[in-house]
């Protein structure tokens, strides 16, 4: 199993919570590092004084849009315009099914989109899915060289 | 310059000239004429009575062959510068005396015919000399030269000239003048009609001098500028009118575009906040079905045993309801995003759509094997994206309600029906009862239980809106376990 | 002989020919006398009564005269032409021509004519002179007129002036 981490930045506790539950299910055991919100991911990939930014950067970043203080644009953004950060791989994983919403996150060069359902057998099936794909099929881009 | 182009005082003037010049020069011409007859008359008058005299005189010469005495007699004749020429002839036709005032003038030989004549530039006559009506003595022969005749029509022409020249200078004085008459008031009216013309000044009025047809035609003229200076007075006042109410039609037009422009943008708020609606909906009412949902399931995954079978019902339940619930919120968002989805109507392909949407039916529920039969070719005008929505509803209905069909058939197909294209699903299955059939496409209106199909009702009501916006109409018919047909145009 | 006749006839014309046409103008003459005189008017019978021409003594004229006159008229008065051998035998005559046969005879006939209304007219070289009224003068082959106008005044007749101005008036010898 990839040791790749995945962050989820999301701000809904139960969503958090059925999410890990989904993960584990399939036995997906990666550590997932949870932001609740744009700013706690902003901060954990990029790092502040109190806290530097980690070595490797997660395989995959699980991003909700509906986020307070920063939305999940602006941190797809600014994931994209770090050069640290900017190929690493992100996977829109919100309720809003608005076509503007998958446009704007494309452009903005989102890796994926994935709309979450409500029912939760599904959303396992998905979390499961995705987690194999991004975990294990998916050839994440080599970290940059250190400057 | 043309003759007609000549002002009318010239003309006039002209005219009266013209008109004198020729009365005097035929009275001028009768007179020199009347003149030159009367004086050729008088001439040979003259010439009769001195030939008279001169044969009165001469018949005791020619009695008594004196010639002598006769010459004498001839010889007075020098006295008059225009008598040529006189001759005496005996009885017997013989020259007796002669009278020359030229040497060279010739005299005939023998006697003609009495009487007198005009010849060859001469006065002539032959007269006969007798002593009262006795025997004729002889005759007498006179010839003058008609100088005089010449020189009084000299005279006469002359005269008449100088009278002419005169009369005319006195004609073009008085044409002059007089003309006036006539061409004053013609040339105020055509003052006048200029200053109107040149100015735009309708209140002028052309003066009327005299009552003739100018005095008509002044008076005409001024009726018609009094007219126009009406028409004008009204049109001004139209024109103000129209003017006020362009302005008021202005002011009116302002105010509703005012209020249009606040209910555009009203609506434009609407929409935005439609926008903003849908776009919570579909974070915010799903996230706790999401949750509610979730932890059902993680209650009957890890507390099965303890729930007990009418616990484990009941959260099934629970799951099965916020799941229905997410559907209806997510029919809901659809109808809302057809309301205010953009609108570009292009050329689209209704079958191959169908296929589309076909196959992904079929791929989802592969256990469920539905005869699809789709008219290829069917193509219509309109936003592809919205006719993908009324496709894949009516198709899934279509194949929804064929659930309990041993053979289900779902057909798409196009008819000519008065005139225009009618499409038109028609499905094998339930049906419905046409007695409810204005219900069918009322939103969240069901003609099935739940129980018979699951559904939110909200689809058909969608696929309406969708049309509408199309501009075409959707009906159906249908009878209890005979199947339904949708027909719908664009 | 005709060429003989031819010459004889010539001979006789060329001798003939000035007296003849001497006479025929005197006869013209005195036919034209009747023109250019007034006799007294004695009574309305006058007016139709013939004129008559006298010739007293020889007839020079032949019938020259009466061929003259032959037709015409004065007025309404025809020409009629007599012959008188005496003075006595003259009756009714206007006009009397005193031929030179008598010539020496003419103051007796003059006086025998006297306070009678008679034109005299005669060829005498005095005859004016010696009371005659009217003469004939040869003058270069002319025949020029001599008038006695006393003579004439005295019986009431009256000459044309203009008969007058182609003539020579004359006086009478005082007796």
């Amino acid at each position: 199993m990839n040791p790749g981490k995945i962050l989820l930045v999301e701000d809904n506790p139960d969503d958090v919570a059925l999410t890990l539950r989904a993960l584990k299910s399939h036995n997906i055991t990666n550590d997932v590092i949870v932001a609740q919100d744009g700013v706690e991911a902003i901060d954990y990939l990029f790092g502040t004084k109190a806290q530097p930014a980690p070595r490797d950067l997660p395989a995959v970043v699980l991003l909700d849009l509906k986020l307070p203080k920063i939305n999940g644009m602006e941190v797809l953004q600014r994931i994209r315009s770090e050069e640290r950060t900017k190929l690493l791989p992100v996977v829109i994983l919100t309720s809003s099914d608005e076509e503007r919403d998958v446009i704007d996150g494309y452009s903005l060069g989102a890796n994926s989109y994935v709309r979450k359902p409500v029912d939760f057998v599904e959303f396992t099936k998905a979390a499961q899915q995705l987690g194999l794909y991004w975990l294990l099929m998916n050839r994440a881009a080599p970290p940059p060289r250190a400057s | 310059m043309a003759l007609r182009d000549w002002p009318i005082k010239r003309k006039l003037t002209a005219l009266l000239l013209l008109t004198s010049g020729l009365v005097l020069l035929l009275t001028s011409a009768a007179f020199v004429t009347y003149q030159v007859v009367t004086f050729r008359q008088t001439m040979r008058d003259n010439l009769s009575t001195r030939a008279r005299l001169l044969a009165a005189n001469s018949t005791a010469s020619l009695a008594f062959a004196n010639d002598a005495d006769a010459t004498e007699v001839l010889s007075a004749l020098k006295s008059d510068p225009h008598m040529v020429a006189a001759a005496l002839y005996d009885q017997n036709g013989h020259v007796f005396a002669t009278y020359r005032a030229d040497p060279a003038a010739d005299i005939p030989a023998t006697p003609q015919p009495d009487g007198y004549r005009f010849e060859r530039g001469r006065l002539i006559g032959f007269a006969p000399v007798a002593q009262q009506e006795n025997a004729r003595l002889g005759t007498l022969y006179l010839a003058s030269d008609t100088e005089a005749v010449s020189d009084a029509l000299r005279l006469s022409g002359i005269i008449a000239l100088a009278v002419l020249a005169i009369a005319l200078l006195a004609a073009y004085a008085l044409a002059a003048a007089l003309q006036g008459r006539i061409s004053a008031p013609v040339l105020v009216l055509a003052q006048t009609a200029a200053a109107v013309s040149e100015h735009q000044d309708y209140s002028v009025r052309a003066p009327k001098l005299g009552d003739d047809e100018l005095g008509k035609l002044t008076d005409a003229f001024n009726q018609m500028l009094g007219r126009i200076e009406e028409q004008k007075q009204e049109l001004q006042q139209y024109a103000t009118e129209l003017e006020q109410r362009v302005a008021e039609r202005t002011r009116e037009l302002e105010q509703s575009n005012e209020a249009l422009r606040r209910n555009a943008a009203e609506l434009a708020a609407s929409n935005d906040e439609l926008d903003a609606f849908a776009y919570s909906v579909s974070h915010d009412l799903r996230a706790p079905l999401r949750s509610i949902d979730g932890f059902s399931q993680v209650l009957l995954e890890d507390f099965a045993a303890q729930l007990g079978d009418a616990g484990r019902d009941s959260l099934q339940r629970v799951r099965a309801a916020s799941q229905r619930m997410a559907t209806l919120i997510d029919d809901l968002l659809k109808l809302a995003r057809v309301a205010r989805a953009e609108f570009r109507i292009e050329r689209v392909d209704l079958s191959t759509l169908a296929r589309e949407i076909v196959s992904d039916i079929q791929r989802a529920t592969p256990d469920r094997h539905v005869d699809f039969a789709i008219t290829p070719g069917l193509e219509a005008q309109g936003d592809s994206r919205l006719l993908r929505v009324v496709l894949d509803n009516l198709l899934r209905n279509g194949w929804k309600y064929t659930g309990r069909q041993l053979a289900p058939r779902v057909e798409f197909t196009a008819e000519d029906k008065n005139g225009g294209r009618v499409f038109l699903i028609r499905d094998n299955g339930a049906g419905f009862d046409m007695q409810y059939v204005d219900k069918l496409f009322g939103v969240f209106q069901r003609l099935h239980s739940a129980a018979e199909f699951e559904g939110t009702g909200v689809g058909l009501a969608t696929v309406r809106r969708i049309i509408s916006r199309h501009g075409g109409r959707i009906w159906a018919e249908s009878a209890v376990d005979q199947g339904a047909t949708f027909y719908f145009t664009l | 002989m005709a060429f003989l006749i031819t010459v004889l006839a010539s001979a006789q014309l060329l001798v003939q020919t000035p007296r003849a046409s001497e006479h025929h103008v005197k006869a013209v003459f005195l036919f034209n006398f009747a023109q250019f005189v007034e006799w007294p008017a004695a009574n309305t019978q006058d007016m139709r009564a013939p004129l008559i021409i006298g010739i007293l003594g020889d007839d020079p004229f032949g019938s020259i005269l009466d061929e003259i006159v032959r037709g015409e008229r004065i007025g309404a008065r025809p020409f009629e032409v007599r012959r008188y051998r005496q003075v006595a035998d003259i009756e009714a005559c206007n006009l009397v021509f005193i031929s030179r046969s008598e010539v020496a005879r003419i103051p007796q006939i003059l006086e025998a004519l006297r306070n009678r209304p008679i034109l005299t007219v005669s060829e005498g070289n005095d005859f004016a002179k010696q009371g005659g009224m009217i003469q004939f003068v040869n003058d270069k082959n002319r025949i020029r007129l001599r008038v006695n106008l006393e003579a004439a005044q005295a019986v009431n007749l009256t000459i044309s002036s203009k008969l007058l101005r182609v003539a020579e008036i004359v006086r009478p010898a005082r007796r």
